[in-house]
């Protein structure tokens, strides 16, 4: 009976510890502003802070870890037949090589650099603003790159940090600093 | 006609209850029992921090409560951020480390190894649930709670993840208490290791505050959970009392006898069988794994035997009759005892049994209960100046006597199990036999005829094989010491017996099977469902162990 017992709890435990989140779940959505305040913590210079404006079908965001100076988030793609798209939140960005892309930020600059157009398309977009930049390193298999990258665009947004800053203190009586 | 109350007849009846009645008292209810068994004091008080952490996590969780208390937090956090200079700073981030990934890691697997090396695997167990506990509470509460850092003070130090509760201190709390829990000795000693360890856990959690990465309500859950629920489990799952931690190479199944446990056992002994003792002391620690053994001497100087059984003892017999289960097959009695009461009772029992049936065992005297449903010692007469026969050479009349023990199993049914040197003593020229706790009546008939085999065996070792085949075929036909050694292997012999068998030079088992008649060998092995299912059940428990424990180590942050 007791073996019996141990088996169930071993069986029952392995399932949790597994499942146990042994990294904290995605990238916040653009509503949740004490979340977001968070990654601003995170660099505390950067002008904008980048958030999950609205997920497309088939996509999902793993592996998010914030801390002191950086935040990284892992976005995939059930299409994308390949590695994940590996998003960097930092103070800054090498833009040495990148072509100008259509800005996505008031004040700020898109780029793309592009390693390979076949058999892969694969490279890196960045997002740079006044005190910080994302970069977006993605890995898509040619013939859905187009859609893959219109969706990754519309995937992650931005929240400014003065507009941030102005909620967080209204509606939670928290202060983010610069 | 009404009897008057109190009287019976022309005898008066006096109430037991309470009262020395022959020696003997009744408890009366209400009373505790000789050693109650109760969590340390300080166990409410950690329950109380508990119970504010959750209380903490319902404020949270309230959108008009939360800015009130994330304001006090911060207004703690600006007092403290006066305090800030550049010397404190530093010793700031050097504790802080403590919290580390690295720090974290080595006093986690550390504590892991000195576990395994012990074969401390309850504890284990154990440890590692509580880890496994407190990590994923820890990583839900984060995620339900999605708490930002302060904005009140500059966070001056290194961080991570959301702030609520503050994992490295819970984590860090976790090993600690862990590691004192599981590895130090009970006494002066772990008083202050403890200090010094509850010391750096909150010199952690002062320096995360200091530092402004934690608020006091991040630190304050984290201790809870690392702390205050990690010392609960381990009071409740690993029990000091029966789960003693000791370094010395000695059978790790023994209880201490406390000056507590001593007035207890002396209480107990005079309640319950009106035995007077004074002195209650552990012997032959060496030769017994399954109980404590204590010899007691009582007032007027005699002295008597007995085996304190625990809760652990228990689990020891369980664990050993499920590996014979899946070594052996289903034998006569591997269903474990549900209870250390039926365990003792069973002991009990089986003395009474044997002698009745004129076996020379000593003389039982009943048991008594220490704790209950936790300890009870079984009380039976002492063998004074007994020695292991096995010690000395021996004459005919002790190797007829202790062939005639077997004689007299079979008579009565039973199947002693475990015939070694260390249970057959020589006291003033006769052999007594002792340890009844494997006995069992009615057994499979090769499991009488492996008790001959074994006897002849512990008699070979201190004699000759031939002078004791000579004397058996004196009680016994030929045809049953053939059945004896067809029946005999490796794993039906006793560890001991097996040890001295390996230490001699001659081939005993051959000599005897090459005296006897010959014989095809007795199948011992059983198979049946019940087996097949419990080894492959204890397989895939095994397989399954190993992937929790990986699980457990990547989750726990020790991968």
């Amino acid at each position: 009976m007791r073996a019996i017992r141990l088996l169930l709890a071993v069986v029952l435990a392995t399932p949790l510890a597994a499942c146990a989140p042994a990294d904290s779940p995605g990238l916040p959505r653009c509503t949740a502003i004490e979340r977001l305040g968070l990654i601003a913590q995170a660099v505390p210079s950067a002008s904008y802070v980048p958030c999950l404006a609205q997920l497309p079908a088939g996509w999902s965001t793993e592996a998010f870890d914030v801390r002191r100076a950086a935040m990284t988030v892992k976005l995939v793609s059930d299409r994308a037949q390949g590695p994940a798209v590996s998003l960097r939140f930092s103070r800054s960005c090498r833009t040495a090589g990148a072509a100008p892309f259509p800005a996505r930020t008031l004040g700020g600059r898109t780029y793309l650099r592009l390693r390979t157009l076949r058999p892969r398309f694969a490279g890196t977009l960045i997002d740079a603003f006044p005190g910080g930049c994302v970069q977006y390193r993605f890995d898509f298999v040619r013939g859905q790159h187009i859609a893959l990258m219109a969706q990754l665009q519309s995937a992650v947004g931005f929240r400014s940090r003065v507009q941030l800053r102005q909620e967080l203190r209204h509606r939670l009586g928290v202060e983010l600093r610069s | 006609m009404t009897a008057e109350p109190g009287v019976a007849g022309p005898e008066v009846i006096v109430p037991v209850v309470g009262k020395v009645l022959g020696g003997r008292r009744r408890r009366p209810s209400g009373e505790p029992p000789p050693l109650p068994w109760k969590l340390p004091a300080s166990t409410v008080w950690y329950a109380t921090v508990i119970v504010f952490a959750v209380a903490v996590e319902f404020v949270l969780v309230a959108p008009a409560l939360r800015p009130a208390v994330t304001r006090l937090d911060d207004g703690t956090l600006r007092l403290l951020g006066h305090l800030r200079s550049g010397v404190a700073t530093w010793c700031a981030l050097l504790v802080e480390k403590l919290g580390t990934q690295q720090c974290i890691q080595v006093l986690g697997w550390s504590t892991i190894a000195v576990l395994l090396a012990w074969r401390r695997l309850r504890r284990l167990f154990v440890y590692l649930t509580v880890l496994l506990v407190v990590v994923s509470v820890s990583t839900a509460l984060a995620t339900a709670q999605g708490r930002m850092r302060t904005g009140a003070v500059e966070l001056i130090g290194p961080w991570q993840g959301y702030a609520h509760p503050a994992a490295p201190v819970a984590m860090f709390a976790a090993v600690v208490v862990g590691a004192v829990a599981n590895l130090v000795p009970n006494g002066r000693f772990r008083s202050r290791v403890r200090a010094v360890g509850a010391a750096l856990v909150l010199l952690l959690a002062g320096a995360r505050l200091y530092l402004g990465v934690d608020r006091p309500t991040d630190a304050f859950v984290a201790l809870a959970l690392g702390g205050a629920l990690s010392v609960i489990a381990y009071r409740l799952a690993v029990p000091e009392e029966a789960f003693a931690i000791g370094y010395r190479r000695h059978r790790t199944a023994h209880l201490d006898i406390t000056p507590a446990r001593h007035a207890a056992v002396v209480a107990a002994l005079a309640d319950q069988l009106g035995i007077p003792a004074e002195s209650v002391e552990p012997f032959g620690l060496a030769a017994s794994a399954g109980s404590t053994p204590l010899r007691m001497t009582t007032r007027d100087g005699a002295a008597l035997f007995g085996k304190l059984y625990a809760v652990n003892h228990l689990r020891a017999d369980r664990s050993y009759k499920l590996a014979r289960m899946v070594l052996y097959g289903r034998l006569e009695d591997e269903k474990p005892f549900a209870s250390v009461r039926r365990l003792v009772e069973y002991e009990d029992h089986l003395l009474r049994l044997l002698r009745d049936n004129g076996l020379p065992v000593p003389q039982p005297l009943g048991f008594v209960e220490i704790t209950p449903e936790r300890e009870y010692l079984l009380v039976m007469s002492f063998v004074p100046g007994a020695r292991d026969l096995g010690d000395e050479p021996i004459g005919d009349q002790q190797i007829d006597e202790a062939l005639g023990i077997v004689r007299a199993l079979w008579r009565a049914g039973v199947a002693h199990r475990d015939i070694k040197p260390s249970n057959l003593l020589l006291a003033g020229g006769h052999v007594r036999l002792i340890d009844v706790a494997f006995a069992t009546v009615r057994p499979t008939p090769w499991r009488q005829a492996v008790d001959l085999a074994n006897m002849m065996l512990t008699l070979a070792l201190v004699s000759d094989p031939e002078h004791v085949y000579r004397r058996a075929v004196r009680q016994f036909a030929p045809e049953d010491i053939a059945e004896a050694f067809a029946a005999c292997r490796s794993i039906t012999i006793p560890t001991q017996l097996r040890g001295r068998l390996h230490a001699d030079q001659r081939d005993l088992i051959g000599a005897f099977r090459r005296l006897a008649p010959e014989r095809e060998p007795v199948r011992i092995q059983v198979w049946s469902l019940r087996r097949l299912g419990t080894t492959v059940g204890a397989l895939l428990l095994l397989g399954l162990a190993a992937a929790a424990v990986y699980a457990y180590a990547r989750t726990a942050g020790l991968l």
